[in-house]
């Protein structure tokens, strides 16, 4: 091990990678109602894993994430740099690392080829028209771990006001269990999921194995195995005296330990080997074949009435293959309507984002989720626009209605809408003196906030269902009958409030 | 009566002479002398509604104290922009801080529990404009449940007990600022109603008779002053809107929450109909239980223009 005494390339190194990480904490705190959309996603577009499996998934190229081609560059340049150096979870697990210490197991799991692997089943899962990259990718995980576990434990801890999604519940205790697992397995080796698991790391090993400038065992050598013991990833081989480009995540560790001074950075060209063996490539394949079909048949399964999309979602087997479950458009909601989908949409559809009314409405001034989204699953609408992308209808339980059942002069659904979509109505029977709400469905857009506020305890007598949901790719919302039903006045006469003593 | 400043005087001077030079008939029945509750109601200029109304009975110093921690409730239930007239304007807001610190108050909390979300609402309504020192003037979002504390309705004919906001419980006084609209259950939405928004469980009204439900609220939250805002009138499509709107340039001030509120259903037609309090069912359930003066013919309606 290396010995604790102060070592400046590792200060140095620290100082980066904690920059980039609080930088990522300080865009995801950004993510939020009133803040203007712009660098939030930045991480995700310059990955290019979301460019790749997303692109082919979808069948649609990801415009927001051709900046990472600027990654792809620098690391044909430089190496895998983004590893040790940017990658947020990288870091994170840095510090899960350094505090497992000494209960390591000393001889470390290395199983290189499994994250190629990983990126095999992704891409060809891609082919085959389904993206499983939110489940792989560390960003995702980062952000996921983000927005449904840290935020909401930290918002219960200091009683922060506020939406939160409920912390406890089935999707977030799985996106903690994953994210927990992957620092757990560093008591196995450091950076276990870096050098085994992570495909963004296969993808940037890839690319660094024929990166221009390389880390290379070049001078005099006493073979005192310092350089492999230090190295995070067993990148060095000492019996070959060879360092593997595409292992490295340039953590400088062994140039600095070396007694000798000759780990050198250069430019030139080292073989390498591909680590990826014959049944793990045919596993790989394989298990794409028989996942992408069957995850794409879930979701076209709408079993799920309830299952409310958020609005501009694009066509759900489209949506299920942009969405990354990053969690950025739950973030961002700023009334908690957005909440993760356990298992509604099927297995593969865990963490996307889905309406939940009965925690909040969908709010008229906002359009944040799409504007946050960075892949465009939920498109980038104007406000205007918004409020005219339906994500479903709400329907009356008149059984449970306190007015229509109970005769009270109750109305929060019709008192609450923004659209004026609720009428109040006597009873068509005659029954007592209270109005009724009923839906005008050619006016409602299921924002929810009806089924958010109402009085009934449990669920509400008032539910959005994902009816008449519009779900397009491109194009507006908006139609002229659609307006013309909208506005001051302009809709039906309305009955006077029974709140009013009428004399007859 | 409060110290007539200089101007204030010869404003009403002015008016006096005014008065004298316009016909008796034209100016109503202002000379009668009436016993019942003062109500000030002042038409014309928005920016200066507030002031004037109150000169009507008193000013501002009748209620408020030097030294005084006051509570001021406007209606900003609704993310709904302010043309729509759902929320009480800032603007009228802005002058009733300012009365409350020109009579001395050491602290005005704004303070509303909003319907739609808070972060919204308060975006929309405008209403941080009204914090016009932010020594002395804070906005209060009523979100969370341990903001309110419980307190028994003793004589309440629907609740027994209702969770009211802690910092109203805490406050010296409590301005109560609606904005005149209609409401698709109560008719209107007024000074009564407007105390709603100080209550944790609004749901729970709901699930009684709703309209002695708010008449109970009226007898454990104490308005000190009601200032009806009605520069803007919602008429059709409340309490959120979208709906009809009629500028009434027209602030009415009381003491008497129910005359208030019965003075102001007068203001403008509702629904395409004409109402008195006698009409709305909150209103008079709330005179039964002895909070207020009802009939307009009984109050000492005192009007200005500005």
């Amino acid at each position: 091990m290396a010995s604790s005494r102060f070592k400046p390339y590792r200060a140095v190194r620290w100082a980066i990678q904690l920059a980039f990480l609080a930088l990522f904490v300080v865009l995801f705190g950004l993510t939020r109602y009133g803040v203007e959309p712009g660098l939030q996603n930045l991480f995700f577009r310059i990955d290019p894993l979301v460019l790749l499996v997303t692109s082919i998934a979808g069948r649609a190229l990801v415009g927001a994430a051709l900046v990472s081609l600027v990654l792809v560059g620098l690391t044909l340049v430089f190496g895998r740099f983004f590893c040790g150096f940017v990658c947020p979870l990288g870091t994170t697990i840095d510090l899960a690392d350094a505090a497992i210490g000494r209960r390591r197991r000393s001889a470390p799991v290395s199983l290189p080829g499994l994250k190629y692997a990983v990126l095999v089943f992704l891409v060809v899962a891609a082919v085959l028209r389904f993206s499983f990259l939110g489940f792989a990718d560390p960003l995702v995980i980062m952000e996921r771990s983000l927005a449904l576990v840290w935020r909401p434990v930290a918002g219960y801890l200091f009683g922060w006001a506020g939406n939160l999604p409920a912390a406890g519940q089935t999707e977030t205790l799985g996106a903690a269990l994953v994210f927990v697992a992957i620092l757990a397995l560093g008591f196995l080796a450091r950076r276990f999921w870096c050098r085994n698991l992570c495909p963004l790391g296969a993808l940037l090993a890839l690319l660094s194995k024929v990166s221009l400038f390389r880390f290379r065992l070049a001078g005099e050598c006493r073979q005192c195995g310092v350089c492999s013991r230090v190295c995070p990833t067993g990148a060095i081989d000492d019996a070959r005296r060879t360092l593997d480009a595409g292992e490295c995540i340039e953590c400088l560790a062994c140039q600095y330990e070396c007694p000798d001074r000759s780990v050198r950075y250069r430019a030139g060209f080292t073989r390498t080997r591909f680590d990826l063996g014959r049944r793990q490539a045919l596993a790989a394949v394989g298990s794409a074949v028989v996942l992408a079909p069957l995850a794409r048949a879930a979701v076209y399964r709408k079993l799920q009435a309830r299952l409310v999309r958020p609005p501009g979602a694009i066509p759900e087997p489209d949506f299920m293959n942009a969405c990354l479950r990053c969690g950025m458009c739950m973030k961002a909601c700023p009334t908690g309507c957005l909440q993760p989908t356990v298992f509604e949409a099927g297995v593969a559809g865990l963490w996307t984002p889905r309406a939940v009314a009965r925690l909040g409405g969908c709010e008229k001034n906002c359009n944040t989720c799409g504007q946050v989204c960075p892949t465009g699953a939920i498109r980038k609408l104007g406000l205007e626009e918004k409020t005219y992308a339906r994500m479903g209808t709400a329907v009356v339980d008149r059984a449970r209605c306190i007015a229509w059942e109970q005769d009270k002069h109750c109305l929060i659904c019709d008192e609450i809408c923004p659209y004026d979509a609720i009428a109040a109505v006597p009873d068509p029977e005659g029954r007592g003196t209270a109005l009724r709400p009923e839906v005008d469905e050619r006016i409602c857009i299921g924002c929810g906030l009806c089924e958010s506020r109402c009085p009934v305890d449990g669920p509400a007598a008032i539910q959005v269902f994902s009816i008449n949901e519009e779900r397009v790719r491109t194009g507006s919302y908006i139609t002229e009958e659609k307006r013309s039903l909208r506005g001051c006045g302009q809709s039906k006469p309305e009955e006077i409030p029974s709140g009013f003593i009428l004399e007859e | 009566m409060s110290d007539l400043s200089r101007r204030d005087f010869l404003k009403l001077g002015l008016t006096a002479a005014a008065a004298a030079l316009v016909p008796k008939a034209l100016m109503g029945q202002e000379s009668e002398k009436v016993a019942g509750p003062a109500i000030g109601v002042a038409r014309g200029d928005n920016a200066k509604l507030v002031k004037a109304a109150l000169g009507e009975i008193g000013g501002m110093g009748a209620f408020v104290s030097a030294g005084d921690r006051v509570c001021i409730k406007p209606n900003i239930s609704f993310a709904a922009n302010v043309e729509c007239g759902a929320t009480t304007s800032a603007g009228v807001v802005k002058q009733t801080v300012e009365e409350c610190l020109a009579a001395g108050a050491a602290k005005v909390i704004i303070l509303d529990h909003t319907i739609a979300d808070s972060t919204l609402c308060v975006e929309k309504s405008g209403i941080e404009e009204a914090i016009v020192d932010p020594k002395k003037v804070s906005l209060l979002t009523l979100t969370q449940e341990r903001q309110f504390g419980e307190v028994s309705i003793p004589g309440g004919t629907e609740l027994a007990t209702v969770k009211v906001a802690k910092a109203v419980q805490g406050a010296d006084k409590l301005i109560s600022l609606p904005t005149a609209k209609s409401h698709s259950a109560t008719g209107v939405s007024l000074g009564i109603k407007n105390l709603m928004g100080l209550v944790w469980d609004r749901g729970a009204l709901h699930r009684k008779n709703l309209h002695r439900a708010i008449a109970d609220l009226a007898l454990v939250i104490k308005a000190d002053l009601t200032l009806v805002d009605a520069t803007r009138a919602l008429t059709t499509g409340g309490p959120g809107g979208p709906g009809k709107t009629v500028q009434l340039n027209t602030v009415v001030a009381g003491t008497d929450v129910v005359a208030t509120d019965s003075y102001a259903v007068g203001l403008t037609p509702w629904y395409d109909k004409a109402f008195t309090g006698r009409s709305v069912r909150y209103i008079v359930a709330a005179h039964e239980l002895g909070l207020g003066e009802i009939d307009t013919a009984k109050m000492d309606v005192r009007e200005v223009k500005v």
